[in-house]
């Protein structure tokens, strides 16, 4: 985690965003995917409509990023293309705005645990950085993709409380910015 | 179910109850019972009859302020240890209080809490004679804690040998040889020296990622793991202090979480050449139970014995979806005598299942 005061990367290119594909923007952290009240709908609904990668950029494209007031798409952190996906496996990778990014932990921890929160159970996510896009790629790439490491670390209640920031969706509520 | 195979896995037991991922399994090895523990904070206790009936018996709230990630029971039966992502030990047992309808009243009792590790405790387990307790973490440990009388545990040894979380660690079924499997691909074994210092004796390399789970063959001289890079790796003693990979087995398609080797049952094996090594079950990510039979390799005639020939092996049995989307974290054969066609298993769904193979129809 950086210290007070230490920003990885002081001045990241903000990209404009895409326009929404006009799918559900508005969902809460905590909500399934498909925005019903029982779980047996759900699960037919689900086997009518597989998922496709925009729909798992819609997502991931609002997370904030910990250290700026800008979300993952608008710094290109996430985009559609770099989604892969299956019938019941998703593959998400993601470029860090600099080789040395030490935020590049937390955002993966990120987009893991909105994925989780929203997809159908039956998805088996993986979460990469862009190869040769961070310094430290094997070492990030390998606890990210630890089930117990990341359960572990959800259990820290500071660690979540960052995540949650990063999750809520909220413009200009930025958790580690001075 | 494949019905190609000469064997299948049929269902006997689904228990629900935990809220929340179920981590690990364990049957106790005298009594009919068996132990879960979850992310949920629980163990739950479920007893089961001579005809396969099983029922929830107790649940252990157990205190702990985290995830409860292993349960290991006591050779003798009468002890239950919790490891937790809190990074303690629990240990526990029940005062038998059996009222006049023959109902066991009593109540699981912490009666000890190992601390010393830094951060999660992620498995526990008690050696053959249960003379010693060994615990590992995610700060790169392995601890051997001495049993003694009065719910006491000594701190006997702290062995700082691997390069990254410990994930496992397992006692050979009838020496005292300790393995741990580690977030840094290896896997370590360590014995006591004259001085009864314990050490490091050899580290077995290979597997390409995290060693999540290790098993050693009933019968000693074999030692599987399963790994994070989907295969599970066979391991011979070659020489009292040094072992080598002899066989690798792929099959699965995500993370191996889990390995148990039984020795096996069944009546038309008696007679076969080849010493049978009994069953080694596998699973993890994918859903699946896969169920290996592992043997001695076989001598042709004319042939001098090799060492170096790898055991025959072949998948007798595989279970897709055991626990539908879930991951399945545990595999553990049932110990006792008479039920060693009996398997467990946990899973993300948070329910232990229990399963019989038998020859497929």
């Amino acid at each position: 985690m950086s210290t007070r005061g230490e920003i990885f990367n002081p001045n990241p290119v903000v990209f404009s965003t895409a326009k929404s594909a006009g799918r559900r923007s508005d969902l809460s952290p905590h909500s399934l995917w498909i925005n019903d009240d029982s779980g047996s709908d759900s699960e037919v609904e689900d086997k009518i409509e597989p998922i496709d990668q925009d729909e798992v950029f819609d997502l991931i494209r609002s997370i904030y990023d910990p250290e700026h007031p800008n979300t993952l798409e608008e710094l290109r952190v996430v985009s559609s293309p770099q989604i892969a996906i299956g019938s019941n496996h998703v593959k998400v990778e993601f470029t860090p705005t600099v080789p040395h990014c030490g935020m590049s932990t937390l955002i993966g921890l990120c987009i893991r645990v909105r994925l989780l929160r929203s997809l159908p159970e039956r998805y088996k996510v993986d979460i990469y950085v862009k190869p040769g896009s961070h310094q430290s790629e094997h070492a990030v790439n390998k606890q990210l993709n630890d089930k117990e490491r990341v359960a572990a670390a959800l259990e820290n209640p500071v660690l979540l409380d960052t995540v949650e920031q990063c999750l809520s969706n909220v413009r200009g509520n930025n958790p580690l910015a001075p | 179910m494949d019905a190609e195979l000469p064997y299948s896995l049929s269902n006997v037991a689904d228990l629900p109850g935990h809220e929340d991922r179920a981590w690990n399994v364990a049957w106790n090895p005298v009594k009919p019972i068996l132990a879960s523990c979850s992310a949920d904070k629980n163990v739950r206790i479920y007893a089961y009859t001579e005809d396969l009936r099983f029922k929830h018996l107790d649940s252990i709230p157990t205190g702990h302020a985290k995830t409860v990630r292993s349960v290991a029971w006591a050779p003798s039966g009468q002890t239950l240890a919790t490891a937790s992502f809190d990074a303690n030990i629990g240990v526990w047992e029940k005062e038998s209080e059996v009222d006049e309808a023959g109902i066991d009243q009593g109540e699981w009792e912490c009666i000890s809490t190992l601390e010393g590790h830094e951060t999660e405790c992620k498995s526990v387990a008690y050696s053959c004679n249960g003379t010693y307790l060994a615990s590992c973490s995610r700060d790169k440990t392995v601890w051997i804690w001495e049993v003694l009388p009065d719910a006491e545990f000594e701190t006997v040894s702290v062995l700082m040998e691997h390069s990254q979380d410990v994930k496992c660690v397992a006692w050979h079924p009838t020496e005292e040889i300790l393995a741990s499997a580690s977030y840094d691909d290896t896997i370590k074994l360590y014995i006591e020296d004259p001085s009864d210092d314990w050490f490091c004796f050899t580290t077995l390399s290979g597997h390409s990622s995290t060693v999540w789970s290790i098993a050693w063959s009933p019968v000693g001289g074999y030692l599987a793991s399963g790994s994070d890079d989907k295969t599970v790796r066979i391991w011979r003693r070659i020489a009292e202090h040094k072992w080598e990979c002899v066989l690798v087995l792929t099959g699965h398609d995500r993370s191996v979480y889990s390995v148990s080797w039984g020795p096996g049952k069944d009546d038309k094996r008696k007679g076969k050449e080849g010493e049978h090594l009994g069953w080694l079950a596998t699973t993890g990510g994918d859903g699946k139970v896969m169920i290996w039979e592992v043997e001695e390799p076989t001598v042709k005639e004319g042939e001098t014995p090799s060492m170096s020939k790898p055991p025959d092996h072949r998948l007798v049995a595989c279970l897709n979806a055991a626990h539908d989307v879930h991951d399945v974290n545990s595999v553990v054969w049932c110990p006792r005598k008479g039920y060693e066609d009996l398997l467990a298993t946990t899973g993300d769904d948070g329910h232990t299942k229990v399963w019989k193979i038998a020859p497929s129809a």
